[in-house]
């Protein structure tokens, strides 16, 4: 094992918001309340949405799969809690608008919630005692998919690949969005989970080489997982420049092992395979335990909440009840994002529940949010360039724009609008305060619905 | 609180794209940047040319203003001066005039900035030439003795020949960058006597930096100037490619004509120093409107700038080019933009 405490690893580009990881950094990981009610949509991943194998009325146990996955790139759903299901029917989804979800009402009696099992990893964890394709079919019936927000399927991404061998696995620790702190608390608290992950992912892949990228701002969580990996040869823990968007998958191995992922592409073509911390945690629990993925930690946090903390969440809490176990909304909260303020998606709709992808609830009052962008006031572009310095695909985010603006989706393919990562850097550094990334996302929109059209 | 969706959502809470916090920069705070790094001009300004030169930066600014003020109440479009952008329009046109110009032809070249180098093409953000440039050009074209006056405090030990007296308290001499034109001009003359020396503005060059010699308002000292393109720099308010790229190429050409001809052609230093260039390199060619959106885009863009006004100072007509120089390569600017298109991390493949 080495810890590599060198910093400056970077990438091209990126933004440095204020971090403001203070509200919850030191809030240890606690036990949500058990709700009242849960709401498992079906559609928590990338890929096919799930086929429900449960009906109205009919009584479900906790870690029974309600939800099957019958394609390839698809991921089971489970219920988190003993209850009966209520109803099936179109639900909240955070991105998809609606979708089918399951609402169960929970037996309070007897809900048997799950607690972390963190406490029983040690850092003599020994893979060996499971076989390649007990890990493998393990993660997929746990229904594991990437937790750092993607939300791909992770047993797609565990499957060797012999022709394209992945060489090097990166374990994504940065959590460079502001505020979010599930990620840090997880390996402050869990190093040895996260550990016997790691070793399982390695068993599987078996890559030459095997990174954990911490930004330089976690000191406690670089030392936290380097006493976990003291035991383990061929683990590297190594520091990352503090700089948003450190833990994008492509910045992470442009700044740890310095090349670029093809676009349009993905890192296995460069054999590279890049997991959040949050997803090697729930692999360990799903290989040892047989434990399906119905629990996440969730950082709830924001000067529009009232308690900030980091709470371990069964999957279908809705937004509403965790931010009531929080001491509810301030007077003055104007926005609640799902996940963090760079990336995560604003809802109007606190019935949203939790889902596999949701790291974080952050709440923002007017201060935070600042005057100009609270009352989105899109002055015209002066040129500055801003945008393409801070750009971490190198890409002309004001060109792209301005297309879009005007319909010319053409130039906005032109200017390899399909490239971008929708990481909002240059929607934050903008001086006249135009939605820079929500125009690029507009565009790639569009010219996805044209293609199905053409394609009819 | 209940569950699904039963409660309307709470009043305050809004919904709009990510990210939801931003940098706390604006397009004014970008443009007050740009007063600040002028105040150390506008004061040597006002201390080598006395109050008027206070009453023509403020008579700019004022009918800059106005203008703008004026176009938009016409073209029924919300008020812009919260931008500040006219202001600084105002000022950089005043400081690139000359000391004696009458404030009529002031008021005449900023509305004609505002007016046509700015608002008839939509405004901030939409003007192809630097609007103080059009209207310098436009005094120029029109009021060509005007522009070319030069004069100096009569306090000052001026060592430049003397042209004539054009007020109480000031006369008017040659400018360095007029003199190494005559320097140039002669250099082939036959009769020798006839010749002008052009090591007669190297020695003044101490002189160009402290700003005491004639010249446009706010062109004359290079210190003042260099304070300003410092904080610029380092507030970050603009990049170091098109100041390095301007002043790197006029450099270069003005060593090449040195080291052919010392005697015709005045010490690359001094050019950097007199005349325009300065406050081109750091406040004209950095207009971030009119200069490219790339780094390679701003270095041809610079190199541009910096070539052109070198080529009319040492082989054109006139003394100085800075002005034609920028206007020029704002006009190829959008072409610099589509030829210098930016390669995505990770290979350009189609979309």
């Amino acid at each position: 094992m080495t810890v590599d405490v060198k910093t400056g690893r970077t990438f091209p580009g990126g933004v440095h918001p204020p971090g403001r990881k203070g509200l919850t950094e030191d809030s240890a990981i606690q036990l949500a309340p058990v709700p009242k009610q849960l709401s498992i949509l079906l559609s928590q991943h990338l890929g096919a949405v799930c086929r429900p194998l449960v009906a109205k009325k009919e009584a479900v146990k906790a870690g029974q799969k309600i939800g099957e996955a019958d394609a390839f790139v698809s991921a089971p759903v489970h219920s988190s809690l003993n209850g009966v299901v209520k109803e099936i029917s179109l639900q909240p989804h955070p991105v998809l608008g609606r979708t089918e979800g399951i609402i169960i009402d929970v037996d309070a009696e007897n809900a048997a919630a799950k607690q972390p099992c963190a406490n029983q990893f040690s850092v003599d964890f020994d893979e060996n005692q499971f076989s390649d394709e007990q890990i493998l079919n393990a993660v997929h019936e746990a229904g594991i998919v990437g937790m750092g927000g993607a939300g791909f399927p992770t047993r797609v991404k565990l499957q060797p690949n012999k022709a394209n061998p992945i060489k090097t696995i990166l374990v994504n620790g940065c959590e460079c969005e502001p505020f979010i702190t599930c990620d840090y608390r997880m390996m402050l608290e869990w190093s040895e989970q996260v550990l016997a992950g790691i070793k399982l992912v390695r068993k599987v892949l078996k890559p030459e080489r095997l990174v954990i990228g911490i930004e330089d701002n976690k000191p406690q969580a670089m030392e936290a997982m380097g006493r976990a990996v003291s035991k383990s040869d061929g683990i590297e823990v190594v520091s990352l420049k503090t700089k948003y968007p450190q833990g994008g998958e492509r910045q992470l191995i442009k700044s740890i092992i310095n090349r670029d992922v093809p676009t349009p592409g993905i890192p296995p073509m460069i054999n590279v395979l890049v997991l959040n911390v949050a997803t090697v945690a729930a692999i360990a629990e799903a290989v040892v335990f047989n434990e399906p993925l119905t629990h996440r930690v969730v950082t709830v946090t924001g000067p529009g909440v009232e308690q900030p903390g980091n709470f371990y969440v069964p999957i279908g809490m809705t937004v509403g009840e965790l931010i009531e176990v929080c001491g509810g909304l301030k007077s003055d909260a104007v926005k609640v994002i799902l996940g963090g303020p760079m990336m995560g998606i604003s809802i109007a709709d606190l019935s949203c529940p939790i889902t596999k992808t949701s790291g974080a609830i952050t709440v923002l009052d007017a201060k935070e949010i600042g005057g100009a962008k609270l009352e989105m006031r899109e002055t015209a572009c002066i040129r500055c360039g801003r945008c393409i310095e801070v750009c971490p695909m190198n890409l002309n985010p004001t060109k792209i724009a301005h297309a879009v603006k005007h319909g010319l989706f053409d130039v906005a393919q032109d200017y390899y609008q399909a490239a971008c990562i929708e990481c909002g850097c240059c929607s934050y550094v903008c001086p006249a305060n135009i939605e820079l990334t929500g125009y690029i996302r507009t565009g790639k929109i569009a010219v996805a619905r044209k293609k199905k059209q053409e394609s009819k | 609180m209940s569950v699904n969706g039963k409660e309307p959502m709470p009043e305050k809470i809004r919904v709009s794209p990510a990210p939801h916090i931003s940098h706390r920069f604006s397009t004014r705070s970008v443009m007050i940047d740009v007063i600040i790094a002028l105040i150390p001009a506008i004061a040597y300004a006002g201390y080598y040319f006395r109050f008027y030169a206070l009453i023509l930066i403020a008579t700019c600014v004022l009918s800059a203003v106005v203008t703008e003020w004026i176009c938009n109440l016409i073209c029924r479009k919300p008020n812009s001066l919260g931008d500040f952008s006219a202001v600084v329009t105002g000022l950089i046109l005043a400081l690139s005039l000359p000391p004696a110009i009458p404030v009529w032809a002031a008021i005449i070249g900023s509305c004609f900035s505002i007016a046509i180098g700015k608002m008839v093409f939509g405004g901030l953000g939409s003007n192809i030439f630097n609007p103080a440039m059009v209207g310098r050009t436009f005094l120029t074209a029109c009021f060509g003795m005007l522009m070319t006056t030069w004069t100096v405090p009569a306090n000052i030990d001026a060592r430049m020949p003397v042209v004539s007296a054009a007020m109480p308290d000031t006369v008017t001499q040659a400018t360095p960058l007029a003199w190494s034109k005559q320097a140039i001009k002669t250099r082939n003359l036959e009769d020798k006597t006839k010749l002008v020396p052009a090591n007669r503005a190297n020695s003044l060059m101490a002189d160009m930096f402290w700003g005491r010699v004639g010249g446009c308002l706010g062109e004359t000292s290079a210190f003042a100037l260099l304070i300003g393109g410092v904080y610029l720099l380092v507030r970050r308010t603009i990049q170091p490619h098109i100041p390095l790229a301007v002043l790197g190429s006029a450099f270069l050409i003005g060593t090449i004509g040195y080291v052919i001809n010392p005697d015709a052609f005045i010490n690359p230093l001094a050019h950097l120093i007199s005349g325009g260039m300065l406050i081109c390199a750091f406040f004209i060619a950095t207009d971030p409107v009119t200069a490219p959106l790339t780094t390679k885009g701003m270095w041809i863009f610079g190199v541009g700038v910096g070539g052109i006004t070198m080529l009319i100072r040492l082989l054109g007509e006139y003394p100085e080019g800075v002005m034609y120089a920028v206007l020029l390569m704002n006009a190829v600017t959008p072409l610099i933009d589509r030829y210098c298109k930016l390669t995505p991390a990770g290979g350009a493949a189609d979309a």
